[in-house]
């Protein structure tokens, strides 16, 4: 090996050494007046700038793309409105709104039969003494009937007027698309071509959809809509007289449910103005094309009715999974490489770093399959035992969840953290441990109060970057945050993280392939991709300043 | 010499070029992506040795755009093209032609331990729309219900939409699945869970077929238009610029011995 070595040493020096006097020899290779020095100094700085150029053409792609996105939202949202759609959409709305009442007997209801069971009753029986809620629940439901009915038909209404008017603006489209290509070939002096061209052109029938006019149908309806929300008021105060509001069981639910209906009916109200209110013609805000994708509360993609884009429960997914994550990570990656650096023997060492770093070379695939197969099971059991009863909404559902997604997600962020931590450690000049220890403080004493601290800046960025893999990380989180696309309920307090929840990352892979290049759902998928773009170069950012602000110069 | 050697690579080219035009692509549905096409296939290369397939399954909206992209020879798709996608098809120079080329059932599901066995349309709308979130309101154990959904690139996400829901969107507690498998093994494990596949996934175990409105996902029931949640399967071609070959293999599909195929694997054949 060693004799290999030696003659390959042997040899180059001697050629080099000439070339590099030699610059005035003959024989020496030039390519377009470069020599060899310089072939490879290009080829070393080609490199470099070809890959800032295929990062910025990446990079200009993304925002064009994404960009295109707030001139359509724009063109959507006009037309939600122009349609009466929008108009439609409020009194759909307080439909939704009505049946949280329902739900909320149902779930007395529930918690009645389940505290029935507990004492023993079988399922039967104890539906059978929950009997008049059902019935209460059932009753509540037909109230709502006629104006749930009203409502879908006005909503078939504006849907279909809606439609026609997409359906005629693609074909003026391909009609002018069939023209222009007629116009082009005359100019060639293809008479016949142009002619062919132009009658297929007349054959496309364009159907103008008159707003004005058919949504003169809609507003007409408003006083049968009215007489509807009289009725249902009319109809839940009939019921609320009726509720066993002394019952020892459930009258406090019952008063809750009361005053629950009162806030329901002065939503009604509200409605009522809004849509008195209503003008189709008013403008759309400027900036609403773009809060609506950054503030919406709704990711709502081919629906019938109007789809959302809005990021927020996206966003909250993303952000809850890495938080999650972090919780574990930060913990066991810098603990574990404090230990590393500060207290452990060599042989400790040889052991612990390339073990830890291994866990990086995992593909991320696997462990979600792992999460999908073992670990999600594994927790919902979990959640069952008896030793966890007291945490709030165990056991759980759902073995897919931001708690199952995250604590997966840890073991990619561990990596990273420990050795970035690791190296931050490692920078610490060695004076200032030894100069501790001169004056008497004990090794561990050194560690807590002069090198951790010392090490801060490393170690925080160490943790931002752990941040930025893990809210890029793709697979593990589709695969196993349950997709559910929802903003958390407050109610429910910590118990959110056992709850499913889908990703940025994780909604761009899913549905990039269903979407048809240029539409306003590709556009809103690269506007995803922008914003989580930005988050990492946020994070990024933010990780190398406080690196250079706060770190300790070596010298 | 040196002409020889061009003549060769030309000829290598053109034999490639040729070899190249025997490949298939089929692209779109998940539900007849994962077993219906590939045994077709398998059938049709009996007679016709030479000819590659590939197979992309992602969805009945990847197939559809990939015939608006020109990317796939046949589209498969479980779902009617909308007329939005036919005029932007047209907008690209493409005239979408849909043959149906089988029927499927779409089935819902609980978990096999849930008492409730038949459930009424009014009730599987008031759940996958939220409107219910508790098995009690439908008459069964107390517990919240999980609901699982296809994810929206699915045909059967829609259909579902258009069968079951008077086409409103669906609860925002549902949880998108990628696929048939994943609804029929996360419904499986979860005692409270709720979801639909297509005929071929009931038989998964840990599942069981809800009765709707007592009437059962069956050929029989199909046929006769009796069961509500049953649609028609669609391949997808250009009609401007069929590949030749994927019109001998729709019309193999669509022969006695590719129904008996469809047959085979649970969707209910054409006629």
């Amino acid at each position: 090996m060693s004799k290999n070595r030696s003659s390959d040493d042997g040899g180059k020096p001697a050629g080099t050494k000439k070339g590099m006097g030699g610059s005035f020899r003959s024989s020496r290779l030039r390519f377009m007046g470069l020599d060899s020095d310089d072939v490879v100094r290009a080829f070393f700085g080609g490199n470099a700038t070809l890959a800032i150029v295929v990062l910025v053409l990446i990079m200009f792609f993304l925002f064009r793309e994404g960009a295109g996105f707030m001139g359509q939202n724009a063109t959507e949202l006009v037309t939600y409105r122009q349609s009466g759609l929008e108009y439609v959409d409020y009194m759909r709305a307080e439909v939704d709104t009505f049946h949280e009442l329902p739900r909320f007997l149902t779930d007395v209801e529930s918690a009645r039969i389940k505290a029935l069971m507990a004492d023993g009753m079988d399922l039967k029986a104890a539906r059978e003494q929950a009997k008049s809620l059902h019935e209460l629940t059932a009753g509540l439901r037909k109230i709502v009937r006629p104006l749930d009915r009203f409502v879908d038909g006005l909503s078939d209404y504006a849907i279909r007027m809606r439609d026609e008017y997409k359906t005629g603006l693609n074909k003026a489209e391909e009609r002018a698309n069939f023209l222009g290509d007629a116009e082009k070939a005359r100019s060639r002096g293809n008479a016949d071509k142009a002619a062919s061209l132009e009658a297929s052109g007349a054959d496309v029938k364009v159907v103008g959809v008159d707003f004005v006019q058919k949504r003169r149908y809609l507003l007409s309806m408003q006083p049968e809509y009215l007489r509807l929300n009289e009725d249902l008021r009319a109809g839940i105060t009939a019921m609320l007289d009726t509720l066993p509001y002394d019952d020892p069981v459930i009258g406090r639910k019952m008063t809750r449910l009361r005053e629950k209906a009162a806030s329901f009916i002065a939503y009604t109200h509200q409605t009522e103005a809004r849509l008195a209110n209503w003008n189709a013609d008013k403008p759309v805000p400027f900036l609403y094309r773009i809060t609506d994708f950054l503030f919406g509360r709704r990711w709502i993609t081919n629906s019938f009715f109007q789809d959302w884009y809005g990021v927020l429960p996206l966003l909250y997914g993303s952000v809850l999974v890495s938080v999650i994550a972090l919780l574990f990570a930060v913990p066991l990656g810098v603990a574990g490489a404090i230990y590393v650096n500060q207290f452990s023997c060599p042989q400790e060492q040889k052991f612990i770093k390339p073990y830890i770093e291994f866990i990086s070379a995992i593909p991320s695939v696997v462990i979600g399959f792992f999460g999908v197969i073992v670990w999600g099971q594994f927790v919902r059991e979990a959640s069952g035992w008896s030793i966890f009863s007291w945490i709030p909404g165990f056991p759980i559902a759902e073995r897919l969840n931001a708690f199952t997604a995250g604590s997966l997600l840890a073991l990619m962020a561990i990596p990273t953290i420990f050795t970035l931590a690791e190296d931050a450690l490692n920078n610490v000049p060695k004076a200032y441990k030894e100069a501790s220890l001169a004056v008497g403080a004990t090794r561990l004493q050194t560690t807590i109060r002069v090198v951790v601290p010392t090490a801060l800046s490393g170690i925080v960025s160490a943790v931002l970057l752990g941040f930025g893999r893990v809210i890029g990380e793709t697979m593990v989180v589709l695969l196993c945050a349950g997709n559910r696309i929802a903003m958390p309920d407050i109610s429910e307090g910590l118990s959110a993280i056992f709850q499913p929840v889908h990703t940025m990352t994780g909604i761009v892979a899913q549905e990039m392939g269903e979407v048809v290049p240029g539409s306003i759902h590709y556009r809103a998928l690269f506007l995803v991709g922008t914003l989580l773009f930005f988050i990492s170069l946020l994070i990024n950012y933010l990780a190398q300043k406080i690196m250079r602000r706060y770190s300790i110069a070596e010298k | 010499m040196f002409r020889k050697t061009i003549a060769t690579i030309a000829l290598a080219a053109l034999c490639a070029g040729a070899s190249a035009e025997q490949t298939l692509v089929i692209k779109g549905s998940d539900t007849l992506g994962a077993k219906l096409v590939p045994q077709l296939k398998e059938q049709f290369r009996a007679t016709h040795p030479d000819v590659n397939f590939e197979i992309a399954a992602e969805g009945s909206s990847t197939g559809i755009s990939a015939i608006i992209a020109s990317t796939a020879d046949i589209g498969m798709s479980s779902r009617p093209v909308t007329e939005k996608e036919i005029s932007q098809a047209a907008l690209n120079g493409v005239e979408m032609k849909s043959i149906v080329v089988a029927f499927d059932a779409i089935a819902v599901i609980v978990n096999a331990s849930n008492p409730i066995s038949e459930l009424s349309a009014d009730d599987v709308y008031l759940i996958f729309t939220g409107q219910v979130g508790d098995w009690t309101s439908v008459g069964g154990q107390p517990g919240p219900i999980s609901v699982y959904t296809r994810n929206t690139a699915s045909g059967t996400y829609k259909d579902f939409q258009k069968l079951a829901m008077n086409m409103d969107d669906y609860a925002p507690s549902s949880q998108k699945m990628a696929g048939n498998e994943q609804i029929a093994s996360e419904v499986a494990k979860n005692p409270n869970g709720i979801g639909y596949v297509g005929l071929a996934y009931t038989e998964m175990p840990g599942v069981k077929v809800v009765v709707i409105d007592g009437s059962t996902p069956s050929k029989a029931s199909v046929q006769a238009h009796a069961y509500p949640y049953a649609r028609e399967t669609y391949f997808l071609v250009n009609a401007k610029k069929v590949n030749p070959l994927a019109q001998q293999f729709i019309d193999f599909t669509l022969s006695a011995e590719g129904q008996q195929i469809v047959d085979a694997v649970h969707f209910v054949p054409v006629n």
